[in-house]
């Protein structure tokens, strides 16, 4: 474990360690844009230079290991002036196109320009225009003008998606980026160059000029999109979610995520969505159109009731509804509801799984606790044979994922009494007719709990934002459809004064103030 | 509240104050109709006042050469509003040399306070606060200017043409 020294800190690090590493860890600022922690070192933008003792020259940072008794500082006037000078290179064929470029607010070069930068730039050349919007596949632009070379897409298609539809082509100054002759940037994780592009070079064809970043507020969540279970951070504002982009995690997802599960907020957003619940073809409040059905849920005997659930909620809403069912409607007929069985285990060997939904482990857990064992073939005879006659179906929040939708809601549509709980919009679920109950849900931004994922890592998501206020998580649906009253837990006497007189007027006495009274409340 | 009073005998002499008053509506009625050059009223509205060049009145959008909006929907000038009365929705253009710009741009007249902030935040000189200053409507006038009331409103006369030129500064290599 060497010992360094950095700007006068002491600090120690694991053998192999570079200074960059080193200065994260011990929480120094240090320019740079071409490093990137997933990625291999490329030492191509030569702006992380520091000063060590002993050495006449600087040097840079991210390909310079740790050795006992270094002593580096990166604050020296000497240093300075380097990445000065550095940013003043990188500055010479980069245009001035803020206002149009969509990385404006959380740009590297803004942001180093802005400690670092040389605010005269001493360059007679006119710039090299290079090409602008071009379409590097189907979800990312390239502009190569902004591009500053730091090659860090190019090493993301190489070392972490591996499929090297990425280079670097011309010499000098002429440098850009590209894809080799023929090939588009397709692939499941193309979105990732964009997180790390430094600067507005690559960009998402989704986000792009929807919403400028300074408008957006974001949150940590776990994304929904399979069982990997990668942590993310949702950017929205009051107009709904825009992007999600992931978080590092290295038990998880590391620094990367799919672009399938970028797509989730689209599911989340208002126009996306179910806002008012429907009672046999009537609009009401999803809190009422909930309180309906628990009339018919009391009338109904528990052998001919069912549950249907979607690994798509969280554990506690699970265990809410599943005890309710098992404890007060006394049935056991909970069946869990598989989409795309066949696909269900594989993995293509980086993030993503074919088990798309980000909470199986959690509701097999919870129906193991309460030793169910029914089978959907136990439902489809039940239906059949008419034994079941109302079935409550917990349904999916991504309804992307679930290729059987239409099939299995036409094999449920067969009970007589039908409650459907859904978060998203379905035209084959809102043309049912009959005792149809349809109640809106929350999505996963908009309520706290647990997501199990496929290594059984529990994971805790919290409440980002609100979207659909009226809906209802699965836990309150279930307060509701037992006929009880959905309640705000309120501590009691929190608010009171503890510091009153002994001769103080209670507010008991104080309503009988005849001032008080005669005038009406004040 | 004290109430002075004046109970002097000279305060009862009203008549030369009356006379006095009468003597300068005289003498302005007088120099007005001798000397109509000098006077101080206008006839409004067939007359109207000109501000200085600098006022800030309306709000114009500028066109380039070839009449489009020079806006880049950089949304600064809506970041930059403190009355928030700038509401614009960015889109691609087909042209790659244009690349961004706004389909719909809006301003609530009714918010603005105009303080000249989004013609301060403008990197582009694409907004700028013109010499109108006369606005009047009733209940049922549009109050909110969309595109084509700040930048090709007859008053315009086929809007206004902005000093900052794109293919300038390309060639100038900016």
């Amino acid at each position: 474990m060497p010992k360094c020294t950095i700007n006068g800190k002491e600090v120690e690090v694991k053998e192999g360690t570079s200074i960059i590493e080193a200065m994260q860890q011990s929480g120094d600022r240090i320019a740079h844009y071409c490093w990137h922690p997933g990625l291999s070192v490329a030492g191509v933008c030569r702006l992380c230079v520091v000063e060590i003792e002993g050495n006449p020259r600087v040097q840079i940072a991210c390909n310079t290991m740790v050795t006992e008794g270094m002593k580096v500082n990166n604050t020296s006037e000497k240093v300075k002036d380097a990445v000065k000078w550095g940013l003043d290179f990188h500055l010479i064929n980069h245009p001035l196109d803020c206002p149009i470029c969509d990385q404006a607010g959380e740009c590297g070069l803004q942001d180093q320009y802005m400690e670092y930068g040389k605010y005269d730039p001493e360059m007679a050349e006119a710039k090299v225009k290079k090409h602008k919007v071009v379409d590097l596949g189907p979800t990312v632009v390239l502009d190569s003008e902004r591009c500053i070379l730091c090659s860090r897409c190019v090493r993301f298609t190489e070392e972490v998606s591996k499929t090297n539809e990425l280079g670097l082509f011309n010499r000098g100054d002429r440098t850009e980026i590209g894809t080799h002759d023929g090939m588009l940037l397709d692939n499941k994780y193309s979105l990732n160059t964009v997180d790390i592009c430094p600067v507005g070079a690559l960009t998402s064809k989704d986000f792009r000029f929807r919403q400028r970043v300074w408008y957006l507020k974001d949150g940590d969540s776990v994304c929904n999109g399979c069982s990997t279970g990668c942590n993310i951070k949702v950017y929205y504002n009051k107009e709904g979610l825009f992007r999600i982009k992931p978080v590092y995690n290295e038990q998880v997802n590391g620094h990367w995520m799919c672009d399938s599960g970028r797509n989730a907020y689209k599911f989340v957003n208002r126009e996306a969505r179910l806002v008012k619940g429907v009672v046999a073809g009537k609009e009401m409040a999803p809190g009422a159109a909930a309180k309906s059905a628990s009339e018919v849920l009391k009338s109904t005997s528990g052998d001919a009731l069912a549950l249907v659930l979607t690994a798509q909620y969280t554990v506690e809403e699970y265990e809410a509804i599943i005890k309710t069912f098992v404890e007060e409607f006394k049935t056991k007929k909970v069946f869990f509801w598989v989409n795309n069985k066949e696909t269900f285990d594989t993995f293509d060997g980086l993030l993503s799984r074919g088990d798309k939904n980000p909470n199986t482990k959690g509701l097999l857990k919870v129906m193991e606790k309460y030793g169910i064992t029914s089978t959907w073939a136990d439902l489809s005879a039940g239906l059949a044979n008419g034994s079941i006659k109302t079935v409550v179906v917990a349904g999916p929040e991504n309804q992307a994922v679930f290729p059987d939708y239409n099939e299995r809601l036409k094999e449920l549509s067969k009970a007589q009494n039908l409650i459907w709980m859904q978060a998203g919009k379905n035209d084959a679920l809102t043309a049912l007719t009959g005792n149809v109950w349809i109640i809106p849900m929350k999505t996963f931004v908009e309520k706290d709990g647990t997501f199990i994922n496929f290594s059984g890592l529990e994971q805790k998501i919290k409440k980002v934002t609100n979207v659909v206020s009226e809906a209802l998580t699965l836990t309150e649906a279930t307060l509701l459809m037992v006929g009880k009253n959905l309640a705000l837990p309120t501590a009691n006497a929190a608010f009171m004064p503890n510091n009153q007189r002994d001769d103080q007027v209670t507010l008991e006495a104080r309503k009988k103030n005849e001032f008080v009274f005669r005038r009406g409340s004040l | 509240m004290s109430v002075m009073q004046n109970n002097s005998e000279k305060s009862k002499w009203f008549l030369p104050g009356i006379l006095g008053g009468l003597a300068t509506t005289m003498k302005h009625l007088l120099k007005n109709l001798f000397n109509q050059k000098k006077m101080m009223t206008l006839n409004y509205p067939e007359e109207k006042y000109e501000y200085s060049p600098r006022f800030k009145g309306n709000h114009v959008l500028t066109v380039k050469k070839d009449g489009s909006l020079r806006c880049t929907a950089c949304m600064l000038c809506a970041t930059n509003c403190p009355a928030e009365c700038i509401k614009i929705t960015a889109a691609e253009h087909n042209d790659p040399a244009v690349e961004k710009f706004p389909i719909s741009y809006e301003i609530d007249i009714l918010r603005c306070v105009f303080c000249g902030f989004c013609e301060e935040a403008c990197p582009v000189d694409a907004i700028r606060l013109g010499p109108e200053w006369q606005t009047p409507g009733v209940n049922g006038a549009n109050f909110i200017y969309d595109i084509n009331h700040l930048a090709y409103r007859p008053n315009l006369k086929g809007g206004i043409l902005t000093h900052v030129d794109d293919q300038e500064r390309h060639k100038a290599g900016i």
